[in-house]
Formats: structure tokens, C-alpha cells, sequence
């Protein structure tokens, strides 16, 4: 055999060989699994757009190639490239920022991709709530939640240093046409940009934390004690008379841009963030804080309410420490990613937590005005009836 | 089905390729068939239009060449197949394009709109199209033979490695392979080699790219340095992707034993916008000028007609890649440089300068065009061209942008998309001969590329919106 | 020709095995009749999302009428891997959710006692009552 022909039919063996590694390999997993072959699959169901599609799926996610390899070609792409894949962008000096936050900030205003929300829609769907709740004589304090990038566009990239205009015109324009509409609202945006203004953004002070897309403790408290001074201005909520007091909690943990990632063993590649929290205690007994479901406030919102609270250290959040400036326990809803509707759905089914309320609070992320989950919808509130 | 997806690749061309060689013969037939198989996985309906419109080309073959046909018969075989096939192709790809204009016209006028159908544009039907009526002109003019099977002719139109996205083989350059052709390991593994360049274009090059290219076309007013690095690597993403397809499709092709012609030759070396469309999609530009550029005259009436002629022949091009304006103006601002270079002896206002000038120039010529191209309607292409010329200021969130764009990763992929980009050496023209060392390149190419398969989402190439 | 083979050489599979038949306090063989829309796909984000079922055949407790709304944790990913540190006891041997499917579930209701996160629930419009949650789902073969 001529050397030029050995060459060529070795290139064309080692090509074929790899064509056909995956479907021996994933059958052969599949007998060894004691299951039919889900190639096998195909000869089992009428021939229809939506079948062929779940075939297809179906043989990729189920592939033992695939299953193992991705992970060492997501560790690969990290190493070399530095790439954090789609959901993660690396910042300045370790920062890690959330790619929809960002997306939410530098795209069109006018929906991208389906399922995305207009402002008008978010207003309408507050408008209504606040309506809803005026007609059972509950008061409705809205309280956007910045986006990190918001905040810190410096640390996202340098071209944002000395920047002289904000980064979310958009969501500044919500205000504005939520405020127009008589709707009451907590301005963050504002309470940490001074904050800024006055203070430096290294070390212990800041207002986001370095790996995760929420606040750090301080950011969080700076908000309720914000809400708390706003619903006293208002009227609507009275001083309570339970003391509480703090008790300080020291954490360390890798923030959730982190796990966002999905890259093996990133953990490693990262030291874990050390933040100093506090969980909220009563000064008489010593116990944690804990909500009370015949409170006169309701909080809705997502995982800005979820940190600390329900995560380590517990009783450590927004909630706890509302009520520890207002000086009474709270009711709260909280719903991971779902504060523009999936929320108050959960209020739907759960109409105890409604009655003797007068007032809600509703948190929501500032992405959550376009990439709300399930949109903004308008939902009902339960039936008076059952609320008790 | 697409070549870069899990089924394609592990199941369907091992299948494919296994029963091809085991068969001693229709094997013609056998592909017909696994075309079908092919082209039907998206949407299985669609193969019965497929099958029509491959029925009444070969019908209108028969009318041309029966014996006693007179000329006006024969005139009117092919107008008839001509005009069916390119309803065909004008219903489904411009039906929601006229409907939605005569809406706005309605709309401007004060009336309501109205909606007739939906219409779902069948993939890949302007290559099919523009295939089964190559044959019927082909015939007509006496180039080529008339088939003597239905099934080697429906074989031909819907041959899966270049039905979808080309590139467009005529009939005339395929109709004795059709009948007999040789299948060699020199032939197969040139194919192979070639396949393999194609996919790691379209994984390792064209689909990072298109990540930054939907990042900056997305984008609130852009700065106007994102601008120029959004649509330079838009300008790669289509390269790669598209010529990567040509490469596989070219490649799968001669595994089967067939040879079909170049589609792509370093067209970002390029130094006038006339040698840009000898570069860039070879098998359209050749079809625009033999099935409708020389038919309208060509150059063969006078020069105001020629301009005339060059002019239809770009507009309707743009049209050809969809129905939109953007298109339009794509196809016009492509025939307006034309006539222009052609006004000058086929010479660019530029051509006085060194040639990397020159090139440098044409490209940027070129990812003006793209902006269209890439922009889905025409207040969006003039905002970013706004960007690109700082214009328009990038406000509130834009200048977040860099964050993305500028990583490592990005940087390292936009001078290697560059450096392949702004050099002579092609892979139709690499692949023919297999070294121990290009075999090394080619192995760990297709391992890595198949790797990095697994971690991207679901990526179809460019062209089969067209 | 081995897969068609194989294909049609397996024994049915009544989708009982020793986690469906113990856990929650409800068990049926129901057909997945609906999953509305698509699923979320976001990877900061876990929830259950809500599908319409008929029931087939209960085995264990009992369900309020022929069609069922059931919500399942993360359904894209395969049950076999879908517990987490927040949602651990759910699981079953299902790889993926095709509508016309038939599933052997183990299921606990209401939803609220057992799960705490988002709830996408395309049904809210039109259907008001209680929705269960999925602890362990396995496919039956038809």
C-alpha cells in the first residue's frame, strides 16, 4: 500500500471511529442499565416534529459522552479562555456580575426575546394590585431592588469610572411613571448612590456583594431601615414595642454567580467571600427572629428577601430586619425569581396571609422589569372569605 | 437536521455512510431517501412540497425534450415549470413580506389590517428552488441532458449535504455524477479533512463570534467602538459559518463520491467590491449571472443597460436572502458599488493604493453591508450605522458592553477569526492531501470541536433562514 | 435493525419500584396530557412547574377528580438528578417529560406545605384548585 493511501485511510478510520463512539458507547450504557437503547426510541413513536425533537434531545442529554465530557470542556474553557460561560461576566478586581442584570441594562427597551415584559406592562400590573388592595383598605409600598450593575458599574468595567449619568435610564423612567400613577415606592437607587457618594466602595462597605448578585448585609439594612422610616412618614405603620437586638454571625461563602457558572470545581478557583451578618434577636429571650402570620404587614418579594433570612445565618434578612426597625414581627412571602407574579400567585393560594393586613410591601430585582418570570401579570387577590 | 448537531453527527451520517458503501446498487435512490430523512426531521410536512416541486421540474424536462416538441412547446414546458417553482418559492418566502407592507400601506391610510395565512418558510427552499429550476434551464438551452430517472433527479435536488445552505449545484455541473462517479479514498478523505474544517469554523469560530455580534445588535446605542467590534465579528460569524457549511457540505459530498464546486476564496481579501463577488458565495453569484444576469442582456446592450441589468440582478439577489428591506437595500447598495466599479473599468475608486489598503478598504465596504444584513429592520441598521460613526451617543446602560465584549476569551478568538480571515490559504484547497502532521490537526480539531459541541446551545447555521 | 430489535424485544414497564410505591400519600399511573408552554431556563432559578395530567389508575390515597395538576421541581432536568441542597427528597428514574407520556408518581398535597419556591403555573386562569407536588416519578411503558 502506497504511504500516501495509508495516511488517507487512517484519517478516514479515526473519523469514523469517533462517528460511531457515541452510539456504541450510549447503547452499550443503556444495555448495561438494563434499559432499552433510547436510540431504540425512534422505531417506537409516530414520526411528529414534537417526537423527533424529544428524540433528538433525548439522545444528546442522555449521551455518557456528553454527560462527561462537558464538564471537562467547561473547566477547559475557564482555564484557558477565562470564560464563565453565558450566565456569569467577570468585573474588575474579582468582581462577578449576573449576565441577564447586565443584558437588562444595555439592550433595547423594547422586548428582545418573547416572554420579556414592556415597563407598561410592569405599571399596569402594580396599578392593579395597589387598586385591588386599596379596595380592602390595604396600603401598597413597592420597593425595587437595584441591580448590581446598577450600583457598581465601575466595578463591571473601568469605562464606567467617572461615569456622569446613571446605567438604568430605563428603570429611572419606571419610577417616574409609577410615582405618576400614585404609587408609592422606596427609591434605593438614590440611597446608595449617596451612599457611595460619601464613602469608599472597598472593603467591608459595600453595598453588593463581591460574588453574588444581592446586597450585602449592609445594603440590606440600609434598606429596611429606608422602608421602615418611610412607612412611619407615611402613617401607616405604628412603632411596635418588641425589642430586638442583633447578634453578629460571621459568614463565609461563595456567592451565587459562582454556582451560576456550572463549571466543576470553579469553588476552587475562587476564595469564598467573608461578610459580617447579624440575625435579628429578641433582646428579652434570646430567640431568633421569627414571622408572625397575624402581623399588620405583609412583605412580598424574592431572593433579596430570601439572603440571610431564610440562607445562613437565618432571621438575617431584609424581613428580620424590617421588623427590627419597626419593632414588630412581620408576615412575609418570599419566592425565589418570582416577585413580578409568581408571588402573588403564592398570596393566591395562601388567602390567611392576607387577612388583618394593612399593608404590603412588595420587593422586586430591578431585571425583573423586563425578565420577570411568567411576565407581569395581573392575578387577583384571594377570596375575602377565606382569608381568615 | 443540522451537520453540527449530536444526531447528525453520531447517528444519522454513520447510518448513512454504513448502508451507502454496503449497497452495490441504488445507491442514488438509498440517498434520495436519506435526504428525505434529512430534510424532513425539522418539519416533516415540508418534504412533500420538496417532492412537488422536484415533480414538476422533471415533468417540465420531459415536455422540453419530447421528441417533436416545437419550440413553442418547449417555450412553454419551461415556463410553466419556471413559474410554478417560483410561485412556490415567492408564496412561501415573500407572501408575509407583501402582506405585512400592504398592512403598513393600510395602516398609513387609515384602514384596519387584515391577515390571510400564516405562512412558515420552508428551510432551505430558495437552494432547492433555484436547483430544480437550473435543470429545467439547463435542458432548455441544451446544456445538459434530460434525466433519465426521476429518482437520480430528485436525488439531486434534494441531496442532504448541500440541500439546505448551499452551495447551489447546477444541474449541468452534476448530471454525469449523477450516472456514474468514482468513489476513491483520496476522494473520501479529502471529504473528511474538509468536513472536519467546516464544522470547527462553524463551533470554534462563527458561533463565539455570533455571541458578540447578538450582544452589540442588541444593544441600546452601542459606543461607537462596540459598534465597529460587533460588526467585524459579525463579518467572521458569517464567513465561518457559511463557508464552514460550504466546506462540509462539499466534503460530505465527496464521501459520497461526488465533486462539487468552490464556494468561497478568501473573499476578505478582496480589494474591490467586483472581486469581493467572485470570493463570496461562488455557486450564487455564477447562478444570478448565467440564469438571470445574461438573460436580461448582460453587458451585451449598451452600458446603461448593463447597469440596469447588474442592478436588478443585486436587488433581487438581496431579495433572494429574505423577505425584508433590509435585503433590499443590502442588494442595492451591493449593485450601486457595482455599477460604480464597473463605470470605472471594473476598477474600485481605491485601486491606486498598495493592495492591503485596498483589501482594507473593500472589507469595510463590506461591514457596512453586514449592518443591514444583520439588522432586523431599517430604523435599526441607520441607529447602528449612527454608532458605528458616533453619531448617536451610546446612553444609560450601553457602555456596560465592554464587560462583555472585550474577554479574554473574545479577544483571543477575534485575531484568530482575523488571522484565518486576512489569509490566502484555503481549506478546499488544504484538504486534497493528507500529511501525518495536517492528520494530527485534523484529529484534535474534530475532538475539540466536538467538545466544545457539548457546551454550546442549539446554534443552526446562517443561511437556512435564506 | 438492533435498536428496532431492541425496541420491541423489552418487557412493559408498570413504572413500580420501592421509592414510588412508599413515598407522599398519594400514588397513581396518570398520562401527562399537557405541559404548557416552555420550560424556564434560567440558571439562577429553581422552581416547579405545573402539569396537567389524567389519572389512570390509584394505587395509594386518593385525588380530588379524573385530571390532576401536578408540579414537578426543575422538570428539565432528569428526575434521577434533580435533587438539591434545597429540594432533596424528589427523584424517580423519568429522564425527560413528553406530553402523551404515562408516569407512576408518588405525590403530596397542597403544594405549599411541601415546596417553597416559584410555582410556574400556567393553569392559574382557569383552575383553582390544589396542585400536587411530585415527590418520585417514573415513566411506564405503554
Amino acid at each position: 500500500m502506497k504511504p500516501e493511501k495509508r495516511k488517507q485511510l487512517f484519517l478516514i478510520g479515526i473519523f469514523l471511529a469517533i462517528l460511531l463512539a457515541e452510539g456504541v458507547t450510549h447503547t452499550t450504557m443503556d444495555l448495561m442499565k438494563n434499559q432499552r437503547p433510547v436510540a431504540a426510541d425512534l422505531f417506537l413513536q409516530v414520526p411528529s416534529q414534537e417526537n423527533l425533537r424529544n428524540y433528538e434531545e433525548n439522545l444528546e442529554e442522555g449521551s455518557w459522552l456528553v454527560q462527561n465530557l462537558r464538564p471537562v470542556m467547561q473547566v477547559l474553557r475557564f482555564a484557558v479562555l477565562g470564560d464563565l460561560g453565558k450566565k456569569a461576566v467577570a468585573g474588575r478586581e474579582g468582581w462577578l456580575f449576573y449576565d441577564l442584570g447586565i443584558q437588562y441594562l444595555t439592550e433595547r427597551s423594547q422586548p428582545v426575546r418573547p416572554g420579556e415584559s414592556t415597563p407598561d406592562e410592569v405599571v399596569e400590573a402594580i396599578v392593579s394590585f395597589r387598586d385591588r388592595l386599596a379596595e380592602r383598605g390595604i396600603h401598597l409600598l413597592v420597593v425595587p431592588a437595584p441591580g448590581k450593575a446598577s450600583v457598581y458599574p465601575e466595578m463591571l468595567t473601568a469605562r464606567a469610572l467617572n461615569l456622569d449619568h446613571p446605567v438604568n435610564v430605563r428603570t429611572l423612567q419606571l419610577l417616574e411613571q409609577l410615582e405618576n400613577e400614585a404609587i408609592e415606592l422606596v427609591n434605593l437607587f438614590d440611597l446608595y448612590q449617596s451612599e457611595k457618594n460619601k464613602d469608599s466602595i472597598s472593603g467591608p462597605n459595600n453595598l453588593y456583594l463581591i460574588q453574588d448578585t444581592h446586597w450585602s448585609p449592609k445594603g440590606m439594612e440600609m434598606a429596611a431601615e429606608k422602608v421602615a422610616n418611610r412607612l412611619q412618614e407615611l402613617g401607616w405603620v405604628e412603632k411596635g414595642n418588641t425589642d430586638y437586638g442583633l447578634k453578629e454571625v460571621p459568614l463565609s461563602r461563595h456567592g451565587d454567580v459562582i454556582r451560576m457558572t456550572q463549571i466543576p470545581g470553579i469553588d476552587d478557583w475562587y476564595e469564598p467571600e467573608t461578610i459580617q451578618a447579624s440575625q435579628v434577636v429578641r433582646k428579652e429571650s434570646g430567640e431568633i427572629y421569627a414571622d408572625d402570620p397575624h402581623s399588620e404587614i405583609l412583605v412580598l418579594g424574592d431572593s433579596f428577601l430570601r439572603i440571610y433570612e431564610h440562607d445562613e445565618p437565618g432571621s438575617g434578612g431584609f424581613v428580620a430586619h424590617l421588623a427590627r426597625d419597626l419593632g414588630k414581627p412581620l408576615t412575609s412571602i418570599i419566592n425565589d425569581g418570582g416577585a413580578s407574579t409568581l408571588v402573588r400567585q403564592e398570596l393566591y393560594r395562601k388567602p390567611e396571609m392576607l387577612a388583618g393586613k394593612k399593608v404590603v410591601i412588595w420587593e422586586f430585582v430591578e431585571r425583573d422589569i423586563r425578565f420577570g418570570t411568567e411576565g407581569w401579570q395581573d392575578v387577583p387577590l384571594p377570596d375575602a372569605n377565606q382569608e381568615i | 437536521m443540522v451537520f453540527t448537531s449530536h444526531i447528525f453527527l453520531f447517528y444519522f451520517l454513520p447510518f448513512v455512510l454504513f448502508v451507502y458503501y454496503l449497497l452495490p446498487r441504488g445507491r442514488n435512490f438509498f440517498l434520495l431517501c436519506a435526504s428525505y430523512v434529512f430534510y424532513g426531521w425539522w418539519q416533516p410536512w415540508f418534504v412533500f412540497l420538496m417532492f412537488f416541486a422536484t415533480w414538476v421540474n422533471y415533468l417540465g424536462g420531459i415536455a422540453i425534450t419530447r421528441p417533436g416538441a416545437t419550440g413553442r412547446s418547449r417555450k412553454l414546458a419551461l415556463t410553466l415549470s419556471v413559474g410554478v417553482s417560483l410561485s412556490l418559492l415567492g408564496f412561501f418566502k415573500y407572501f408575509m413580506f407583501l402582506e405585512n407592507n400592504l398592512n403598513d400601506l393600510l395602516a398609513l391610510l387609515g384602514s384596519e389590517n387584515f391577515s390571510i395565512y400564516v405562512v412558515t418558510l420552508p428551510i432551505g427552499i430558495s437552494f432547492y428552488i433555484f436547483q430544480s429550476l437550473s435543470y429545467s434551464v439547463d435542458v432548455y438551452r441544451g446544456e445538459s441532458p434530460p434525466v433519465r430517472s426521476f429518482f437520480d433527479f430528485a436525488c439531486y435536488v434534494a441531496l442532504f449535504p448541500q440541500l439546505i445552505a448551499g452551495p447551489i449545484v447546477r444541474y449541468n455541473t452534476i448530471a454525469d455524477q449523477l450516472v456514474e462517479r468514482d468513489h476513491t479514498v483520496q476522494k473520501f478523505s479529502s471529504g473528511t479533512a474538509l468536513f472536519i474544517l467546516g464544522f470547527a469554523k462553524k463551533i470554534l469560530l462563527a458561533n463565539p463570534m455570533g455571541e458578540i455580534a447578538d450582544s452589540v445588535f442588541a444593544a441600546n446605542s452601542p459606543a461607537t467602538i462596540d459598534a465597529w467590534f460587533g460588526v467585524t465579528a459579525y463579518a467572521f460569524q458569517i464567513y465561518f459559518d457559511f463557508s464552514g457549511y460550504s466546506d462540509m457540505a462539499i466534503g460530505l459530498g465527496r464521501m459520497f463520491g461526488f465533486e462539487f464546486l468552490r464556494n468561497f476564496n478568501a473573499p476578505y481579501l478582496a480589494d474591490s467590491i467586483t472581486d469581493f463577488w467572485r470570493r463570496w458565495h461562488i455557486s450564487l453569484s455564477t447562478f444570478l449571472r448565467d440564469y438571470l444576469y445574461i438573460p436580461l442582456g448582460g453587458n451585451r446592450k449598451g452600458t446603461r443597460r448593463t447597469y440596469l441589468n447588474l442592478a436588478i440582478v443585486m436587488l433581487l439577489g438581496g431579495l433572494w436572502h429574505g423577505a425584508s428591506w433590509v435585503f433590499v437595500i443590502w442588494g442595492a447598495y451591493h449593485g450601486a458599488l457595482l455599477c460604480f466599479e464597473r463605470w470605472r473599468g471594473k476598477e474600485s475608486l481605491y485601486n491606486s493604493l498598495p493592495r492591503p489598503v485596498r483589501v482594507a478598504i473593500t472589507f469595510v465596504l463590506v461591514l457596512f453591508s453586514w449592518v443591514l444584513f444583520r439588522s432586523p429592520d431599517i430604523q435599526q441598521a441607520f441607529d447602528f450605522f449612527g454608532a458605528m460613526f458616533g453619531v448617536l451617543k451610546p446612553e444609560g446602560g450601553s457602555i456596560l458592553l465592554a464587560a462583555e465584549l472585550y474577554t479574554r476569551g473574545h479577544l483571543v478568538l477575534m485575531a484568530i477569526c482575523a488571522a484565518f480571515a486576512f489569509q490566502p490559504l484555503q481549506a478546499f484547497d488544504w484538504a486534497p492531501t493528507i500529511t501525518w502532521k495536517k492528520m494530527v490537526i485534523l484529529i484534535l480539531l474534530f475532538l475539540v470541536a466536538i467538545m466544545m459541541m457539548f457546551v454550546q446551545a442549539f446554534n443552526p447555521f446562517l443561511y437556512f433562514q435564506f | 435493525m438492533g435498536s428496532l430489535w431492541l425496541a420491541c424485544s423489552q418487557e412493559p414497564n408498570t413504572g413500580e419500584d420501592p421509592e414510588v410505591t412508599t413515598r407522599g400519600s398519594v400514588e397513581v399511573t396518570a398520562q401527562l396530557v399537557e405541559i404548557r408552554g416552555e420550560f424556564v431556563n434560567r440558571a439562577d432559578y429553581d422552581y416547579a412547574f405545573v402539569m396537567k395530567y389524567k389519572v389512570l389508575e390509584v394505587h395509594r390515597g386518593k385525588v380530588d377528580s379524573d385530571f390532576i395538576y401536578v408540579a414537578h421541581y426543575n422538570p428539565e432536568k432528569p428526575r434521577d438528578r434533580v435533587a438539591d441542597e434545597r429540594v432533596s427528597d424528589v427523584g424517580g428514574t423519568l429522564q425527560k417529560f413528553h406530553a402523551g407520556d404515562i408516569h407512576r408518581m408518588a405525590l403530596e398535597t397542597p403544594i405549599d406545605d411541601y415546596f417553597m419556591g416559584g410555582i410556574i403555573n400556567r393553569y392559574f386562569e382557569e383552575y383553582k384548585g390544589p396542585i400536587y407536588w411530585a415527590v418520585w416519578t417514573n415513566p411506564v411503558s405503554k
